[in-house]
């Protein structure tokens, strides 16, 4: 076998930067995903990771700094040695390929768990309605929401909502999921479901980034941990390595206190 | 003094056709004003500060005006840039443009007071905007638009006696002309009062037909109503 040349990562971000009203929430973030990367985004409460997240899909416009979508500028493009930012029509048509999984979820509550999988595929990607059908309903089973399809997300439980609505990520077939804090809003007896699910999606060679407090997650799925503190990624590297030995003072307390089982800062 | 009713046989069909054209004048008012509130209070939602100073201006102005100065601005000023326009169509812009104001706001609040995330989320996955208006908010804010709009609505049909003040031959216009023909104000203003007590009460069950329909949120209020009773008789909502 020759050995593979280093790909060009799916997702690249470099020198993110971020304020709300003149206070730096991201200051200078690098961060690589490698396709078929799980990263756990880990830190103290307020550090940024939301604030990272939402950079990434352009909720919140970076003010500064690059974004790669496997190696496709995305909100802001380098011309030769002029930054140009991109109109919305440009931005609109990459979002599908970052789907994202909001802590509070947001499926909407008008829609069937069905018709919130199949809207975005008909009205964003054009698929024909039975087509866009049919790739729901592969997922809805796929996910353990089979014969779940007409509920009403208010009449889903916390498991199955959130399931719906990474099914309505999915189905828009994203390069990269993102997901923020997926189990935090849920029972304990769900969360080992949902890192099952996740782990199963890893599995299936998805790119993720998730924003996690479960240690057992990002030491048992994630391939690689992120570090943030003070709206930078200040450790980064294999998860064990990181688990086990970290280097950053900050991030060395920082898994202390989760370890110690104090409620998740 | 009697009462005459003969004074109402002999002048119904005056009465008749000033309620019709009453009608028409408010349909076209609500929809023409209807349409310029969702525009304007789309617009006061864009980023560009520009568009929202002008959006805010227009709302302003217009709500902080009687209606009758509005007309006049209207049928005077047109004929300045050169524009003639029979009474009643100026009448009826008129009309529109003053309600567009209050169904502006109604609109805008409507989205505002929607969750941030449904919007977000819908763009998300890469609708434009007004997809995620058309697909999301918009059905979810229906319903609680009907009551605000209905009561806007009526204000704007009673406002509409205005326009007899310009010659249009509506109701109002009709029941002084009945009264300037018979010297019966009573008879006249009282046929009036009943007609346009009509025009409100088939306006307000059109528009609980309306909500009836308009069933698209009402599931999460089923869930929303539960909590606040709970709160009400101030027992513990149940933990989901
Ligand atoms: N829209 C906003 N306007 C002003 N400040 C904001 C806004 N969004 C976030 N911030 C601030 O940015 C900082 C980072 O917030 P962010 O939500 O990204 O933190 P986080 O790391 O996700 O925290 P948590 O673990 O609690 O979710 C916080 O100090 C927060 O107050
Ligand atoms: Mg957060």
């Amino acid at each position: 076998m020759t050995p593979t040349p280093p790909a060009t990562p799916l997702l690249s971000v470099s020198a993110l930067r971020k304020s709300f009203r003149g206070t730096p929430v991201l200051k200078d973030v690098y961060l690589d995903v490698a396709k078929g990367e799980v990263v756990a985004l880990i830190g103290p409460s307020g550090c940024g990771k939301s604030t990272l997240l939402r950079c990434l899909t352009w909720l919140d416009p970076p003010d500064d700094g690059f974004i790669l979508i496997d190696g496709q500028p995305f909100g802001r493009a380098l011309v030769g040695d002029t930054v140009r930012r991109q109109g919305r029509r440009e931005i609109d048509r990459l979002r599908p390929k970052i789907g994202m999984v909001f802590q509070q979820l947001h499926l909407w509550p008008h829609l069937s768990a069905l018709e919130n999988v199949v809207r975005p595929q008909v009205v964003v990607l054009k698929r024909p309605r039975e087509e866009a059908v049919a790739r729901a309903q592969d997922l809805l089973a796929g996910l353990g929401l089979g014969g779940l399809e007409d509920r009403f997300p208010y009449a889903l439980s916390g498991g199955q909502k959130q399931r719906a609505a990474i099914a309505r990520a999915l189905a828009m077939d994203p390069a990269l999921m993102l997901f923020d804090e997926p189990t935090s809003a849920l029972d304990p007896e769900l969360v080992g479901g949902v890192l099952q699910l996740l782990r199963r999606l890893a599995g299936e060679g998805m790119t993720m980034v998730v924003v996690t407090h479960e240690i057992g997650f990002a030491a048992h799925v994630a391939d690689r941990i992120a570090f943030m503190d003070g709206g930078r990624i200040v450790e980064d590297g294999p998860a064990r390595q990181v688990m086990e030995a970290p280097a950053d003072p900050r991030l060395a307390a920082f898994l202390d206190l989760i370890r110690s089982g104090r409620p998740a800062a | 003094m009697t009462f005459d009713p003969a004074i109402l046989a002999d002048y119904w069909p005056l009465f008749l056709q000033g309620a019709w054209l009453t009608v028409r004048i408010c349909a076209v008012a609500f929809i023409v004003g209807y349409s310029i509130g969702i525009l304007v209070a789309l617009a006061a939602l864009v980023p560009s500060r520009i568009v929202r100073a002008l959006v805010g201006a227009y709302v302003g102005l217009l709500r902080s005006v009687p209606f009758i100065i509005i007309l006049f601005l209207v049928y005077y000023g047109l004929p300045f840039a050169g524009i003639r326009f029979p009474a009643y169509v100026t009448g009826t812009l008129a009309l529109a443009l003053f309600a567009s104001a209050y169904y502006a706001e109604i609109v805008r609040g409507a989205i505002l007071s929607l969750p941030r995330g449904q919007f977000e989320s819908a763009r998300t996955v890469g609708m434009s905007p007004l997809q995620a208006m058309r697909h999301v908010v918009f059905p979810q804010i229906l319903r609680g638009l009907v009551p605000p709009s209905v009561n806007m609505t009526l204000t704007m049909i009673k406002e509409s006696a205005v326009l007899s003040s310009i010659t249009v031959a509506e109701l109002t216009y009709q029941s002084l002309v009945v009264q300037g023909n018979t010297f019966a104000p009573f008879e006249a203003f009282a046929a009036v009062t009943l007609i346009y007590w009509a025009i409100t009460v088939v306006v307000a069950r059109l528009a609980a037909i309306l909500e009836a329909r308009t069933g698209t949120a009402e599931r999460e209020d089923v869930e929303r109503n539960a909590l606040a009773a709970s709160f009400l008789t101030l027992e513990a909502p149940k933990r989901r």
